[in-house]
């Protein structure tokens, strides 16, 4: 049980900071900003 | 020996000359394409006085004036003539029939080579036969329909001839360079597959079987230039480029072919032929499968069917993607060109292309299912299919929306205005996106459950690659519909780019989830065998329904695709001046998509039943790609 907890949170943050480096990269190279709406 | 040295020698021979044939074209070309740069300086030769200098409409350059302006047409016999029909209507159905049957044509010889290959790698002998049988089952389909593409390409060329002289007379004129090249190419096309086809049983084993396989990759190397050359006219009607503003060519035939809309054409007809191939050959195993009287035979088909249609999905799921480069290439060509399309007289036109393509994701997910039955071990998926089914409905639902709604004064009152309260707020790109996004992934999930239905994985880290994975796929799913939502609340300049990391967390599931699946599932425990043929009716069914919707949404594309030149018959360089400049209504255009669908599947299954006759002719032969008795392809499956 622990190791599971473990993975998870192992995956859950590979996963998560995959994911926003693709959103934020991929609209950076479009000249466009990803956190438009946090920076206003 | 002295025999097997002679015949190395021929296939090597048979290989030299194809190569030959295939570099002929462009060896002959030479002397026309320099002559085409060299025309101005014959035209200076004859006179300074007679040069006349014109500007590209595309690419901006200047150029000496080497052809006669476009033609201006007049409604009449000379330019229009015309039997006491539409015109159009029958140019329609020539250039349909030929588009489907040249990418039958051209998408299943790579097939072939596919499973040709696998068949020559497999390390299983047992397997590399019943591959090697299969490709070969493959390339004899594609043989008839070879003739047929060929009679009515030239069907083709007499309806343009008779009925649309004056367009067909300048489009031949401003292609006239590279003309002797695609007549050539298609020599080296019929050439390359009858020698692949006649030289099967000759060439089965060692070094002449890899030369064999070297000749399915020049044919397909040929045929893949063919439709390149074939996408140039319909790129240069849609954005010309290499002539003036009167349509006058500049003697740059390379400006000509390679016009804004090639590329994207180019890589969304590979794709789109390729499943549509798939989706034909699937549909013709299915139809086998249910006449099938033997369990050995239903085997047999029941795997062609999976295999091809693995491959025909596995180029639908990047075909969206395709189709997306290509509308914002349109976009980016003309801006009215796209709103046309998208957001205009053809938009409804898009609301049933939608449909179509939720149609033919549900219709491989819901085969996929059935496909687990098959499979022993498999069933502790079965539980998960309604969560399945629900996340594509909804994304479904999402995705074929209409932004407004076609309505009578009193319905447009009671609701408010065009778009509808509630429901409305789903009819814009950024929800859509994400509900086909979601379609996708969700097809993706169904394969890898396919791939992993009767094993356990054995390697060591499969509790936290199992685990992995689900967060993967449980992130993008997340990633995919907060992207969507995030795009209501910021402005439009920013949220049409949040469409490509949407993109990206898709393609990343398959680029990245396919690999884990496969290294996991080296070495698997088997929980029991595929028991091919021992799948449900329904799934079959299922195949056919996916073959016809594809056959229909590639009309429904087609006709979108050339409409949208509206009264042009090359965009903004010659007018249409027919009777028939108009756009016709949806529901004619439907029915006329129906009923070349329906065309084309009643002289398929023709196709089909006159190949059936050579098998008859040859049962030993085909007795050899029954797999009835090994239960599963090799390399997973």
């Amino acid at each position: 049980m622990g190791m599971t907890v473990v993975y998870v949170v192992v995956s859950l943050a590979v996963c998560i900071t995959y994911f926003l480096a693709v959103d934020h990269f991929l609209m950076d190279s479009q000249g466009l900003d990803f956190w438009y709406l946090f920076r206003k | 020996m002295g025999r097997v040295a002679g015949k190395k020698i021929f296939s090597i021979m048979a290989l030299c000359a194809m190569v030959g044939l295939l570099l002929l074209p462009i060896a002959v070309s030479l002397p026309s394409l320099a002559m085409g740069a060299d025309a101005p300086d014959a035209v200076k030769k004859e006179g300074e006085a007679k040069v006349e200098k014109g500007r590209d409409v595309y690419y901006k350059t200047e150029g000496i004036v080497v052809g006669a302006p476009a033609p201006k047409t007049v409604d009449g016999p000379r330019d229009y003539p015309r039997y006491n029909f539409e015109s159009r209507v029958l140019l329609w159905f020539a250039n349909q029939q030929h588009l489907y049957y040249g990418s039958f044509v051209l998408a299943v010889p790579i097939f072939c080579m596919v499973i040709e290959f696998m068949g020559v790698v497999t390390k299983d002998k047992a397997m590399a036969k019943r591959y090697d049988q299969l490709a070969y089952d493959f390339i004899k389909i594609s043989l008839t329909a070879y003739s047929l593409t060929a009679i009515l390409g030239g069907i083709l060329i007499f309806t343009f001839l008779t009925l649309y002289p004056a367009f067909f007379g300048y489009l031949s004129g401003i292609f006239r360079p590279v003309m002797h090249i695609y007549a050539l190419m298609f020599v080296a096309e019929s050439g390359t597959l009858y020698i692949y086809y006649y030289g099967w049983d000759k060439m089965r084993d060692g070094f002449l079987k890899w030369i064999h396989l070297s000749m399915s990759v020049i044919l397909n190397v040929i045929g893949t230039l063919l439709m390149f050359l074939a996408n140039s006219w319909i790129g240069f009607m849609m954005s010309p480029a290499g002539v003036d503003e009167q349509g006058r060519y500049l003697g740059n035939i390379w400006h000509v072919i390679h016009t804004a809309l090639w590329n994207p054409l180019n890589v969304h007809r590979i794709l789109g032929n390729m499943a549509f191939g798939g989706g034909v050959v699937a549909a013709y195993a299915a139809y086998k499968f249910l006449a099938s009287k033997t369990d050995e035979d239903r085997a047999h088909y029941d795997w062609m069917g999976y295999i091809a249609m693995a491959l025909g999905v596995a180029f639908l799921i990047p075909l969206p993607f395709a189709g997306y480069w290509l509308m914002r290439e349109v976009y980016a060509y003309r801006q009215q060109m796209g709103i046309t399309l998208m957001g205009g007289l053809l938009a409804w036109l898009f609301i049933i292309q939608a449909t179509m393509i939720g149609i033919l994701f549900l219709s491989t997910n819901y085969y996929l299912w059935q496909a687990l039955g098959r499979m022993r071990g498999a069933e502790k998926y079965q539980r998960y299919i309604k969560y399945l089914v629900f996340i594509l409905c909804c994304g479904y639902l999402v995705f074929i929306t209409p932004h407004t709604i076609v309505m009578t004064p009193a319905e447009l009152k009671a609701m408010g205005g065009q778009q509808h309260p509630v429901l409305g707020n789903y009819g814009v790109m950024s929800a859509k996106n994400g509900g086909i996004n979601v379609i996708i992934t969700t097809t993706i999930l169904s394969f890898v459950w396919y791939m992993r239905g009767n094993k356990v994985s054995t390697v060591s880290w499969s509790k936290f690659g199992n685990i992995f994975m689900g967060v993967f796929f449980a992130c993008a799913y997340v990633n995919i519909i907060w992207l969507a939502i995030y795009g209501y609340y910021i402005p439009a300049n920013v949220r049409v780019g949040l469409s490509v990391p949407q993109v990206a967390t898709t393609l990343s599931c398959l680029f990245f989830m396919f690999p884990l699946n496969a290294a996991m599932m080296k070495g698997a425990k088997q929980m029991g065998a595929i028991e091919w043929g021992k799948i449900s009716v329904r799934s079959q069914y299922a195949l056919i329904m996916l073959a016809t919707a594809f056959t229909w949404m590639m009309g429904l594309m087609g006709y979108i695709r050339s409409s949208v030149r509206l009264f042009w018959h090359v965009n903004e360089i010659m007018r249409d001046n027919s009777p028939w400049a108009y756009t016709h209504t949806v529901g004619f255009a439907a029915n006329m998509i129906s009923f070349n669908v329906l065309f084309f599947w009643v002289s398929i299954l023709f196709v089909f039943w006159l190949g059936s006759l050579g098998m008859k002719k040859a049962p030993v032969e085909a007795k050899a790609g029954v797999p009835g008795g090994a239960p599963q392809p090799a390399g997973g499956h």
